[in-house]
């Protein structure tokens, strides 16, 4: 799964490098090839692999891949989805994966003050989460969670659009920002989206589908 | 416009100028541990240890300004990004002789974020440290945290450096650091653009008869788009902004630093300046110390910082005060 989400991420690295640029220093593109880098070192096993231990690792690594607040605020997120997730799990069940991804979401809460709204990875991160609790709720299954996690963060991304930037650099550029997805959210999309598409290539069977 | 810089590719970048920056001055300056830049002689035991973290790309801010008397420890980023925060957490432990450290954050989000994480992790093992964030560009607003930290980080490095040094508590050396940070305004103003040495891509765009102020470190928009004026006209511009701004009196000590953004020549620093100890001998305020160079850039920006700061006796002392680093020496 992280392996689809990176190969997403290097095939829209320029597209998320020209959205940075509106309002940052360009560079968002290869901050996320970093990124995703430490994530696939981190889940790089053909072992069935201890889903916490694997994530606190990535999210450890993630942090030290230098990224600047990608980095941090992505860092914090693994490292809290793995803090947050159940001891000796090798797969989750969907009501697991909303606990943790849960986690994820109140460890970067801690780190910033970003909130829906502010045009940032809050407003593709947050969509996306709380459609896995509403599927784990409805007794879905995991591929059906993360589909429709994947299109709630794309909505979410998606709507940056029509936001003016309050949080980083790019609040400083105000009603420049409009019209201009937000690198941040553009990426935590793909990588919703990369988790879904893995998950859809087991084809019914998610429990094979390696992370 | 291709890029033309003499680099050997963007992946390497980082390592190969931290590798020739501490092959250049072996007598001060080392790499340690996870290539953070350390003094090559460590400071005393029993002293505070002073450590700062930032994006690469900037030299030579701001590991450039590691040595006796000022930093004992840079943790320096990729390019215009922020470390993460276990090689700060590592910086710190390094830097740590006994009497706790002083980490010196420059207000960019990423910055913050790093440091906010690092501080959680060094208060977990028990660390004694202390954070202070600068935040002087008047050009965020009047919201302090909304103002970026710009060139004012020298002082505030110099002086906390020089406290700690003597052998300050940490605490006296966190209230000297906020005491001066408290005092500095700084306004950068940029006429062309940098290249990112690694996406090779232009930060911002500006027109050719065009100047903005407030742009900020990294090309991050500022708010005064203009037709480029002349060196003097600049000068007071900012000037007028930067004492308003500090609300500063007739008869009081300033510090003034004019710091090139890597493309404008010495000659307009010198230009500018001039016009600035013009216009405030004019008003009566003295201009107690003075400093004219580079010390943190963006590329080939053209541009210039201009810092004021409010000195007391105290802080003058410390500011003259022996140090011995790559790019700062007062001896």
């Amino acid at each position: 799964m992280m392996q689809a989400a990176a190969r997403l991420i290097r095939e829209q690295q320029g597209r998320l490098s020209q959205l940075d640029s509106v309002a940052g220093d360009g560079d968002h593109g290869s901050t996320m090839m970093r990124i995703m880098r430490s994530l696939e070192a981190a889940f790089n096993s053909d072992m069935p692999i201890e889903l916490r231990k694997c994530f606190c690792d990535a999210g450890w690594k993630v942090m030290n891949s230098d990224g600047g607040a990608s980095s941090s605020l992505l860092g914090a997120f693994f490292l809290g989805l793995g803090e947050g997730a159940r001891e000796q799990a090798w797969w989750w069940d969907c009501t697991e994966l909303a606990d943790a991804f849960e986690a994820g979401l109140r460890a970067i809460q801690a780190q910033t003050r970003a909130k829906i709204g502010d045009k940032t990875l809050m407003d593709a991160l947050a969509p996306a989460i709380e459609a896995l609790r509403t599927a784990a709720n409805a007794g879905q299954s995991v591929d059906d969670a993360l589909h429709t996690a994947a299109e709630a963060a794309q909505v979410g991304a998606k709507t940056t659009e029509t936001m003016i930037a309050h949080y980083g650099r790019a609040r400083l550029l105000g009603e420049k920002t409009l019209g201009h997805q937000d690198a941040g959210a553009a990426s935590v999309a793909l990588m919703f989206q990369g988790f879904s598409q893995a998950i859809a290539e087991t084809k019914g069977n998610a429990a094979h589908a390696r992370w | 416009m291709a890029m033309k810089k003499f680099i050997n590719g963007p992946e390497n970048l980082v390592s190969e100028l931290l590798e020739g920056f501490a092959l250049s001055h072996p007598h001060k300056i080392r790499l340690v541990g996870n290539n953070l830049v350390a003094r090559a002689k460590p400071k005393a035991a029993g002293k505070v240890g002073v450590v700062t973290l930032g994006g690469s790309g900037h030299e030579p801010g701001l590991s450039g300004f590691v040595g006796q008397g000022m930093l004992d420890v840079s943790v320096p980023g990729e390019i215009f990004a922020a470390p993460g925060a276990p090689r700060c957490l590592e910086a710190i432990r390094l830097a740590d002789r006994g009497a706790g450290v002083l980490f010196v954050v420059l207000n960019h989000s990423g910055d913050v974020l790093s440091a906010n994480m690092t501080m959680t992790l060094a208060q977990r093992e028990g660390l004694n440290v202390r954070k202070i964030v600068t935040h002087e560009d008047i050009a965020g607003g009047s919201n302090p945290e909304d103002r970026r930290g710009l060139v004012g980080f020298l002082p505030v490095y110099k002086v906390a450096g020089a406290a700690a040094e003597r052998g300050d508590s940490l605490e006296e050396c966190l209230k000297i650091a906020e005491g001066m940070e408290r005092n500095t305004r700084t306004l950068a103003v940029a006429v062309t653009t940098a290249t990112h040495p690694a996406t090779a891509q232009p930060i911002f765009t500006l027109g050719d008869d065009e100047m903005e102020i407030g742009m900020g470190q990294h090309g991050e928009a500022g708010t005064g788009r203009m037709k480029l004026k002349t060196a003097d006209e600049t000068a007071e511009l900012m000037l007028e902004m930067l004492l308003k701004d500090l609300d500063v009196r007739a008869g009081e000590d300033l510090l003034v630093i004019v710091n090139g953004a890597g493309a404008t020549t010495l000659m307009e620093l010198f230009i500018v300046f001039r016009r600035v100890h013009q216009v405030l001998s004019h008003k009566g305020i003295r201009l107690a110390r003075g400093k004219v160079g580079e010390f943190i850039t963006t590329q080939e920006q053209g541009g210039f910082q201009m810092m004021i700061a409010r000195m007391d006796p105290e802080l003058i002392r410390l500011w003259d005060a022996p140090c011995d680093t790559p790019y700062f020496v007062i001896c």
